[in-house]
């Protein structure tokens, strides 16, 4: 144990002395578990990652099965010709941007309402508040595949919840999820449900960081709650509200997978088929492999132009960025 | 502090917060308790409709039919097994990995770090994915539901930053009494980690459960489908019987009416044995995360802070 401990130190002391190039060698052998302990995670990131990206060149070729990727022939830029003046291209961007725009419109301050509301109540009423909080953390646990069947019961024109109510008001029932007028409110109320609780938890973090001797001075000077709200708690939340905003605006592209296609219906295709889904189906369930690597090539390309271009112009002009 | 009385404005707005929270926790619980409600009622009977909170004809054969059901059993035997399987190697490697990543001075970390994050930014996409499974022959077996979600680079951030913040002279002076790193790392960076850890568990685990796409379009025999894909395909598929792909009759009016008669029956439809499923489906969640709450509140910042 001894000599070990004796090594240890020599070469400790090596490391702070030496500066010449076999300086590096000895200090990656110093590291050398490290670099063992990052060998699984090399392997799996360039299997599972890199592997993938070295594909997209299928989005430049005529792909053939048989022919592998690297025998077919190449394309050029036939399928992005291709998607570019296809009209139900612009479709579904316009019903990705729209999704999009809308959920950052009605989705995005949703979570901060909630932090300051959660936050409004009283020391005195702590139960209250670990059961709001529990309770609103619950849907983002839960799959869409779930709430796309909790949602299908509850909208369902035969004995679902709402054509109940309906009814017994003296309606007519109506099959929500295959009219297109209902398809982004459906989508947009849905998506905060089970996001509002979990969002709110990062603004919760920041309002408890708050310093407390700000709201004893703006007391002591006579602010009452709103004062307080508005020109302590608010202003405080500004870098948090920043870098999520910076993120989901970054996100424009991604208008929610998993929601959108589970809660689109043949009836409301023309309002809800949004890249991710478009890129699916004619990629897999089409086969069209080449032509769905190409847009997705192309959101995955414009998605981090938007997020490197986002945070360069937020470090520029604010303190708040994300690298 | 300095202690106000309340004004009135303060007691209204008060009583307006409550009721709105109120109302808030209220609307996230409903429609599991209207899916608990129709799922322990017998199933014909709720085709009348007038169950909102309380079943009518209370029966427990909706869960029974469920846990007999072939399908549905074989489908949480696979969720079951991959979830565990993911959330015990993924832990693990990316514990390991932000250990790693969490040791000061090592030659080339920034390009190693920078190796991992842009995989954040950007990625093949679906298709090349979907060749690469073909390849690599995961596809349509049970590998493809689990080694793909082995590694998660922001995972992999928040224990780092929990790794950072333990004292150096912990490791140190285990070194100087021999430990090996791997030592080191199994002995006291773990046991040190553990509110981290089960975060990232509880993240990965209901993560795991909830997935239906890799299911759903990476493996084709349904005995290997688990339960999240087995619920999509019986929302999508007219009837239950269908789904489970047990009906040889022709057409769907002749199996309507088959359903018809066998719930009369039996007191089951297609509708209760779904009820039933979704709360299956959601209890292992709902009993996990509240007790990992007070610890993934903190996952949650340290992940956005360091981001």
């Amino acid at each position: 144990m001894a000599t070990q401990n004796n090594e240890e130190i020599i070469i400790e002391e090596q490391l702070a002395s030496l500066k010449t190039k076999n300086e590096l060698w000895s200090k990656i052998w110093y590291f050398r578990h490290i670099y063992l302990f990052m060998m699984p995670a090399i392997i799996w990131y360039l299997v599972f990652a890199y592997y993938p990206m070295y594909g997209i060149v299928l989005a430049f070729k005529d792909f053939q099965y048989n022919l592998g990727i690297m025998g077919s022939p190449w394309v050029g830029l036939k399928f992005f010709r291709n998607f570019l003046t296809d009209s139900s291209f612009y479709e579904v961007m316009r019903n990705t941007i729209s999704i999009s725009v809308l959920k950052l419109v009605f989705g995005f301050p949703a979570p901060i309402v909630l932090a300051l509301m959660i936050n409004a109540i009283s020391e005195t009423h702590i139960g209250f508040k670990k059961v709001v909080q529990t309770v609103s953390y619950l849907p983002h646990f839960v799959s869409w595949v779930v709430v796309a069947t909790l949602l299908q019961k509850i909208l369902s024109p035969n004995s679902g919840i709402v054509s109940d109510i309906m009814i017994s008001m003296g309606k007519e029932p109506i099959f929500f999820m295959g009219k297109t007028e209902f398809f982004y409110p459906m989508i947009i109320i849905s998506d905060i449900w089970k996001g509002i609780g979990w969002g709110s938890i990062i603004y919760l973090a920041a309002i408890t960081n708050i310093d407390p001797t700000l709201y004893e001075a703006a007391v002591i000077d006579g602010a009452g709650s709103w004062n307080k709200l508005f020109k302590i708690t608010i202003p405080c939340l500004v870098p948090t509200i920043g870098i999520l905003l910076i993120l989901s605006l970054s996100g424009i592209l991604n208008a929610g997978f998993d929601q959108i296609y589970l809660l689109q219906t043949p009836a409301t295709l023309s309002v809800s088929e949004v890249l991710d889904t478009y890129v699916l189906k004619r990629g897999i369930n089409q086969g069209q492999f080449a032509y769905a690597t190409a847009i997705g090539l192309f959101k995955s390309l414009i998605s981090l132009f938007l997020i490197v271009g986002v945070n360069n112009i937020c470090k520029k002009y604010t303190e708040v960025s994300l690298w | 502090m300095i202690v106000r009385k309340m004004t009135t404005s303060d007691k209204i707005y008060r009583v307006i917060n409550y009721t709105f929270l109120t109302l808030l926790a209220f609307t996230t619980m409903y429609p599991f308790i209207y899916f608990l409600a129709l799922s322990l009622n017998d199933g014909f009977d709720s085709m009348k409709g007038g169950i909102y909170f309380f079943p009518r004809e209370f029966t427990l054969d909706n869960y029974v039919k469920a846990f007999k059901n072939p399908y549905i059993i074989d489908a949480f035997k696979i969720s079951i097994m991959r979830t565990g399987l993911v959330t015990a190697l993924s832990v693990f490697f990316t514990a390991l990995l932000a250990y790693a990543l969490s040791v000061k001075g090592w030659p080339g970390k920034k390009y190693f770090v920078f190796f991992f994050f842009f995989t954040t930014l950007f990625g093949g996409g679906l298709v090349p994915t979907f060749i690469l499974y073909r390849q690599l022959h995961i596809y349509n077996t049970f590998w493809v539901l689990v080694l793909p979600a082995i590694y998660s680079f922001y995972n992999a951030v928040i224990i780092r930053t929990f790794f950072t913040g333990i004292p150096d002279s912990l490791p140190e002076s285990a070194r100087i009494d021999g430990a090996s790193e791997l030592g080191i790392f199994l002995k006291i960076m773990l046991p040190l980690s553990v509110p981290v850890l089960a975060t990232i568990a509880l993240f990965v685990g209901v993560g795991t459960w909830n997935d239906w796409f890799s299911g759903e379009f990476f493996v084709q025999n349904r005995s290997l489908q688990p339960a999240s894909t087995l619920l999509n395909k019986i929302i999508n598929e007219a009837s239950f019987e269908s789904a489970m792909g047990s009906s040889n009759s022709g057409s769907s009016v002749i199996q309507g009416n088959q359903a018809l008669e066998q719930a009369k029956q039996t007191g089951t439809t297609p509708e209760s044995l779904r009820m039933a499923f979704v709360i299956i489906i959601v209890t292992p969640i709902i009993c996990v995360y509240p007790f990992v709450q007070r610890y993934f509140v903190k996952g949650v910042m340290v992940g956005s802070l360091k981001e």
